[in-house]
């Protein structure tokens, strides 16, 4: 009798919480890539940005404060990357449960040690984020800590699927660290290489892999590649003999394919998040075997 | 319905409000021939506040506001030094001019800025889905105010805009009641790009003006017909945009299109063509 007391009290805890699924929205796609696989047929997830679209500026439109207005949870990516946009948003969707400082507020950048943190902060320096660089997500080891931030996150809020949030964590983990073996093993014939990038974007991707992605096209960051600079890419680039461009799709791919032009180097199409359907793993996959590819493509040349 | 209601109840009500003045305003452009003074004061409005972001303001202080307020000032003295009656220079020429002019230079004074391509396209297109209520009620009691100056002045007004030789003829300062007019419409038209960016300020001033004037003759008739098409336009396009998650702004401006071509059609099957150049009340 008293366990089946027990049994049915565990049922009508659960129950409320399995009637109405979590509810999550994502401000970007990596973000929400990594809830789906966490939180699986427990939750839904809506993600604001496209996956081709400029994170630092997202357009309002109403379904994205229809969104807002539903949602349990936000995940955001903070370190200022969603300032230009997300707070409009969440004003116009007054939804108490995703104040600052709620259990639906979730900070992915939360516990995570951000590069380029600027000694002073001085906007003459182009769009510079005063908490470091927000584009942490491409580090798959970032990633993987944001995945356990969201599996704690979505206890706290529905503490019944506990068990099955840290299930997904497990697989999602050892998925990706299986992953990170080979992805190392495959850039390592090519550790110290040089890559040219539009938008300071891959700090973390060149970090975790032993690449170099120090020149942009960009002046500074933000900024429209200027004439002058881009001369000077240019001379940097056959001085150093850098051979590869990538660029993600909301930039100018003719600039790039302008300097490509004089250097004879390839320019490759670097999706900044995971497309529709597609896991952070796969994403990560794809950047890295495309990556090897062109490095490939020219040293054959050479 | 009612989540419609819930998100789209500060771009509807600003849609409703606002454009109350601007379609009387535009009345008095269309009949002036400046069709395009509301694009360049409202581009020379965004040069001032682009001018504050490199200052170091942002665009909703009120720094910002008062510097754009200021160049809209200026652009007012020199449209109203600019109306002329020498044909070989068309004022319309140099509404143009300033239209460009102020647009490549907020380019340049932009180019070193970070936000510089984004606050470019906001100026363009705006945010009215994202207005806020202070700034909603801020803007119409602005209105209201330059509504009741052209109340309380509208036989000047009314002169010198639909029968300029009269004025002239009675002896009255044209270019002072010019620079008047001139500095109240830009105050309006800098207000309202801060929420709805030029695109849809030159829509709400222009489109239910040239409407009307194919449906009505008389000024009542014409502020009207003017009215109702912005209102009607302004909820249709809010409820499009909502249903089919249109960026809102835009939404407008193609439904107030629509409203201009659904006009000619019907001022062409009642086979009464109305000039737009007649006098009113004729």
């Amino acid at each position: 009798m008293k366990s089946f007391c027990l049994a049915f009290a565990a049922l009508a805890l659960a129950l409320p919480a399995r009637a109405g699924k979590l509810e999550v929205v994502a401000t970007t796609p990596d973000l929400g890539a990594i809830a789906r696989e966490i939180g699986g047929d427990h939750i839904t997830v809506a993600d604001l940005a496209k996956p081709t679209e400029d994170p630092h500026f997202v357009d309002a439109k109403p379904s994205l404060v229809v969104k807002l207005n539903h949602a349990d949870a936000v995940i955001e990516g903070g370190a200022e990357l969603e300032l230009g946009w997300l707070p409009a948003l969440l004003d116009n969707a007054r939804n108490s449960k995703l104040d600052t400082g709620k259990p639906g507020r979730i900070l992915a950048s939360e516990g995570l040690v951000l590069l380029e943190v600027p000694a002073t902060l001085d906007r003459s320096r182009g769009d510079v984020h005063a908490a470091g660089n927000p584009h942490y997500m491409n580090d798959p080891l970032n990633g993987r800590v944001v995945a356990e931030h969201l599996c704690n996150a979505f206890s706290q809020l529905d503490p019944a699927s506990a068990a099955y949030f840290r299930a997904n964590l497990k697989k999602f983990e050892e998925q990706l660290d299986a992953k990170l073996a080979q992805w190392q093993a495959l850039l390592a014939p090519y550790k110290g290489r040089d890559v040219v990038s539009y938008h300071n974007y891959w700090p973390y991707f060149a970090q975790r892999f032993g690449l170099k992605m120090e020149l942009f096209l960009e002046p500074k960051p933000g900024i429209p590649p200027t004439p002058a600079h881009l001369a000077e890419v240019i001379t940097k680039m056959k001085a150093d003999n850098v051979r590869v461009i990538v660029v993600q799709p909301y930039q100018n791919r003719k600039t790039a394919e302008t300097v490509a032009g004089h250097t004879d180097a390839l320019v490759l199409d670097f999706p900044s998040f995971p497309a529709a359907g597609q896991t952070y793993a796969e994403w990560m996959d794809g950047l890295v075997k495309s990556l090897v590819k062109a490095f490939e493509a020219r040293k054959q040349v050479n | 319905m009612n989540e419609a209601f819930e998100v789209m109840k500060w771009p509807l009500i600003a849609c409703l409000l606002l454009p109350g003045l601007l379609v009387y305003l535009g009345l008095h452009i269309v009949r002036r021939e400046i069709i395009f003074v509301d694009l360049a004061l409202a581009q020379v409005a965004a040069l001032g506040s682009a001018l504050g972001i490199v200052c170091g303001y942002d665009p909703m202080t009120w720094q910002s506001y008062v510097l754009s307020l200021g160049f809209t000032l200026v652009g007012a003295a020199v449209f109203t030094l600019t109306r002329t009656h020498d044909h070989r220079v068309p004022q319309e020429a140099l509404i143009g001019i300033v239209y460009v002019v102020a647009a490549a230079a907020g380019i340049l004074v932009l180019n070193n800025h970070a936000e510089g391509n984004e606050e470019l396209r906001r100026s363009l297109i705006g945010d009215v889905l994202l207005v806020s209520p202070r700034q909603v009620l801020r803007t119409f009691i602005l209105y209201v105010a330059i509504g009741a100056m052209h109340f309380i002045f509208r036989k000047q007004f009314l002169l010198i805009s639909f029968e300029p030789e009269r004025a002239e003829a009675s002896g009255m300062s044209i270019r002072w009641w010019d620079f008047f007019f001139y500095a109240m419409f830009g105050w309006a038209v800098t207000s309202f790009v801060q929420i709805g960016g030029v695109l849809l300020v030159f829509t709400y001033l222009i489109v239910p003006a040239v409407c009307a004037n194919f449906l009505a003759r008389r000024l009542s008739a014409l502020l009207a017909v003017g009215w109702a098409i912005a209102t009607v336009g302004s909820v249709v396009a809010l409820y499009a945009s909502f249903k089919m998650d249109y960026p809102t702004g835009s939404a407008v401006v193609c439904v107030l299109g629509l409203c201009l071509i659904l006009s000619i059609l019907v001022c062409k099957l009642r086979g009464s063509p109305h000039r737009v150049n007649e006098p009113p009340g004729h």
